[in-house]
């Protein structure tokens, strides 16, 4: 027993040595700029409310996404350019970097199509139509109105921000929550709606009790295990096993949220389906050529969105692409490593984009 | 309840616990219930299996000790053989056969009404049902005696660590060692945890991280020649990480407990031919195919040709043990093929390297030789992976370079840093083994340095324990 009880004690204090060692390794690396992969593999790790904080400090650190889709931004960039624009239909989109891959692409074909981008970063579909709606002011009759839905980030309708359900990129911008009601659609919009909003929670703690007992309500991503021991980042190995364990809760969350989309954890697929008729009868209402986009991504455990949405689509006559008829998901060979789009591929949509503009007689040039 | 899961950690220390304190006897009741908690976290419906098997084995084995009559001992010793391979023919082959049987008369020009049976496949059928066999087959062969406690039996059959995908014990090896009380000693639980650790890494930082990269072309419609190529080699060392991952930890909580389990692998991919392989891959299986399936064909006694017919009927059946599906009844096929080969030459050539093996020359053939050895293994799980037995065709064709419309590009996601630096270690672990010859190769090193590698071992565990994790690939058998 003697000698087993002096292996552990040496392996403890080992493993304690090699995490200073590391620590100190990371610090000097990231210092002068060098390993950069490996520096950031270790700060997936860091709590969230860690790394929002640590973005806050540094600003200039790569992959910062604190400042990144404020909705309120987004729309107060739009009304500055909307005040100024030629008064001519335009395609507006509000997606994420699949939907402006595309529209770049579309825009190679056809250099005289002008493009006003709304986008955040593996934005969920409730992001997406929030963002539609608060911009409403910001688009004229005549213009072509994307919305683009990722399968990817389906599962986030269940949230009020990227921060709770994107563990290694927590976004912390916010939004609402839909849920199906007999009216159509109830919006649930989060306590804190601004980047000022988020820098007031720190002077404010009872301002940060409320946010987080909202984001425990509503929020079903909103775990413990991400947000919780920040005072554990400082040890590398700790932040190992933090993200270790916050894979798992997220997978086992993620799979509850689509588990059951009728009743259980989240009826996404009903929200959707409102979603896109809202959507649609918003913009037809308004003069709007209305075209919703289903982006399939490679991951298989996705919830399929032609599946879901298709046949609603149709029925209401809403234009729609889907990526999944002109691309097959399973081929890996269209994907580039970081899971979007290869440009050859892009294309494809955009011709496909660019057809059905055509085709539902929208005037989107200058 | 996996391996890999928290829960499952909490269960064994909750196990342990109660464990230590309880009697031999205690113990062995408790771990009984254990392995039920274990198995019905599945699907609790499955128990019922488990103990029709149990129930009708300990009472066909008591039966058959008592009996002198050599016909009512061949009966009784059919009862359990209905009954076992009955419950794997109901719950693992009969969906499969009745829809061979539909495609067949569809092939002739007959369309059978179609219907499709919703058969769930037990977890771990094939294991304690193979398990049993043997129990019953050694009392019928007078190899063993049957245990009076029925509890114990009971515990044989359903021993959590190796309940759901092996090893495969023989009674004689397991029930003794539930029978006599248990040695706990610092020392098992030193090796044990050694041996979760290992385990680990070899499923979480390796298995589960390259999965995606095996799935992405085995799912792909359109792979060029590159992709299979890489994406096999990928999965030659999923499969064997994960499979042999779930033993290491099987063995290593058991023997935590004070079991010993058998080895089930040991540095398959060291073969440099057919036969090595097959004494150093799933050898709990291997064993009893020889046990119980070639040797009663005849075994290497029925001449030349018989020997190759025993060879191939074998391991047919062992590649439909895998599973209910063509491409395992073909890898078994290729299996027997290349068992019925190596005999055929090794008549006339030695083994490759052999009696040069200290040598430089002999070293170098040998290297040689396990290299090409294992692209031939790297065909047959393709084989084995594949999802339709069109892939299989297409796949071998695109190897071949005859698919005129195959892209020529490289597609394959990487694995992940931790997953690389994982197998470069489990590699050095390998071979360290093979050099030694001794699974403890490491017990002979200066505390420190031991404690150095088990806090490398954790700390690597850690950076690679960030994939999603994955049931294990044998499972489903």
């Amino acid at each position: 027993m003697k000698t087993q009880a002096k292996i552990i004690a040496l392996t403890v204090l080992t493993v304690l040595l090699l995490d200073i060692t590391v620590a100190s390794v990371l610090r000097v690396a990231q210092q002068q700029g060098r390993l950069g992969a490996l520096v950031q593999y270790f700060e997936y790790g860091r709590s969230v409310p860690g790394k929002i904080e640590r973005w806050r400090e540094q600003p200039g650190l790569p992959g910062n996404l604190r400042d990144v889709a404020w909705r309120d931004d987004l729309v107060a960039e739009s009304q500055a350019a909307f005040a100024t624009e030629a008064d001519a239909p335009r395609v507006r989109t509000y997606g994420m970097s699949f939907v402006n891959d595309i529209l770049r692409s579309a825009s190679a074909l056809d250099p005289d199509m002008v493009v006003d981008a709304h986008a955040g970063p593996a934005a969920p579909p409730n992001f997406t139509f929030a963002a539609f709606e608060d911009d409403a002011m910001n688009r004229r009759p005549g213009d072509v109105v994307v919305l683009g839905i990722l399968s990817s980030s389906v599962h986030g309708m269940a949230a009020l921000s990227n921060r709770t359900w994107l563990f290694e990129q927590p976004a912390p911008f916010t939004y609402p929550i839909y849920r199906p009601s007999s009216d159509g659609l109830t919006r649930i919009d989060p306590l804190v709606a601004s980047l000022e909003d988020e820098d007031a929670l720190r002077a404010d703690p009872n301002a940060l009790s409320e946010w987080n007992e909202q984001l425990h309500r509503e929020d079903s991503f909103f775990s413990p295990v991400t947000f919780g021991g920040v005072w554990l980042d400082h040890s590398p190995f700790m932040r190992l096993v933090r993200r270790a364990f916050a894979s798992g809760v997220m997978t086992s969350r993620s799979k509850s949220v689509l588990s059951q989309p009728a009743d259980g954890g989240f009826p996404y697929e009903e929200t959707l389906r409102r979603m896109a008729v809202a959507f649609s009868d918003r913009a037809r209402a308004d003069g709007q050529v209305p075209v919703v986009f289903l982006i399939q991504s490679r991951s298989p455990g996705d919830p399929d969105l032609r599946n879901i949405l298709v046949e609603t689509l149709e029925s209401a006559e809403i234009p729609y692409l889907a990526t999944a008829d002109y691309y097959d998901v399973r081929n890996p060979s269209g994907f580039l490593a970081d899971g979007h789009y290869r440009k050859s591929v892009n294309a494809l949509f955009a011709e496909a984009f660019l057809e059905l503009r055509d085709a539902n007689g929208a005037r989107s040039r200058d | 309840m996996l391996f890999t899961q928290p829960i499952f950690w909490v269960f064994f220390v909750i196990v342990s616990a109660l464990y230590v304190l309880l009697p031999h006897r205690g113990q062995n009741r408790m771990l009984l219930v254990a392995s039920y908690v274990f198995y019905g976290a599945w699907d609790w419906r499955f128990l019922s299996l488990i103990l029709l098997s149990t129930v009708v084995d300990y009472l066909v084995g008591l039966r058959m000790a008592r009996e002198n009559v050599e016909t009512r001992r061949r009966w009784l010793l059919t009862v359990s053989l209905v009954v076992n391979l009955g419950m794997l023919a109901v719950f693992k082959y009969l969906g499969f056969f009745v829809d061979s049987f539909q495609q067949l008369l569809l092939s002739v020009g007959y369309e059978a009404d179609p219907f499709a049976l919703s058969i769930v496949l037990p977890v771990g059928i094939s294991f304690y049902t193979f398990q049993t066999l043997s129990y019953t087959i050694d009392i019928y062969r007078k190899q063993l005696e049957p245990t009076q406690d029925p509890l114990d039996f009971a515990l044989f059959v359903a021993f959590f660590p190796q309940l759901v995908a092996g090893p495969i014990e023989r009674a004689r090896n397991l029930l003794p060692n539930i029978s006599a009380p248990r040695q706990l000693s610092w020392d098992a639980l030193g090796r044990g945890a050694v041996l979760c650790l290992i385990g680990l890494i070899k499923k979480v930082v390796i298995a589960d991280a390259i999965a995606p990269s095996v799935d992405a072309v085995y799912g792909s419609p359109d792979a060029s020649r590159l992709d299979i190529i890489f994406a096999t080699w990928l999965f030659a060392i999923q499969i064997y990480c994960d499979f042999s991952g779930y033993t290491d930890i099987a063995r290593g909580v058991a023997k935590m407990l004070g079991f010993r389990l058998m080895r089930n692998f040991a540095q398959p991919y060291f073969a440099a031919d057919p036969q090595e392989f097959w004494r150093r891959w799933h050898i709990s299986l291997s064993t009893w195919l020889k046990d119980y399936l070639y040797i009663p064909l005849g075994g290497n006694r029925s001449g030349r040709w018989g020997t190759y017919r025993n060879l191939m009927a074998t391991m047919t059946l062992g590649g439909l043990w895998h599973g209910a599906a063509w491409n395992f009844v073909l890898w078994g096929l290729y299996q027997g093929m290349l068992l019925s080969l190596h005999r055929a030459l090794s008549g006339r050539h030695r083994r490759v390297g052999e009696g040069e093996k200290r040598s430089l020359l002999g070293w170098l053939w040998r290297g040689l030789a396990i290299i090409a050895f294992f692209q031939v293994v790297c065909y047959g799980w393709l084989l084995f992976r594949a999802q339709s037995f069109e892939q299989i065709q297409d796949f071998t064709l695109r190897l071949a370079g005859l698919n005129a419309t195959m892209p020529a590009g490289f597609s394959v996601p990487g694995p992940p840093l931790a997953a690389i630096l994982a197998m470069a270690f489990v590699f050095a672990w390998d071979v360290l083994i093979e050099r030694s010859g001794n699974v403890r190769f490491y017990a002979s090193w200066p505390l420190p340095v031991r404690a150095a590698l088990y806090a490398g071992m954790i700390y690597l565990l850690a950076f690679g324990a960030t994939t999603q994790t994955s049931n294990f690939i044998y499972f489903q058998f």
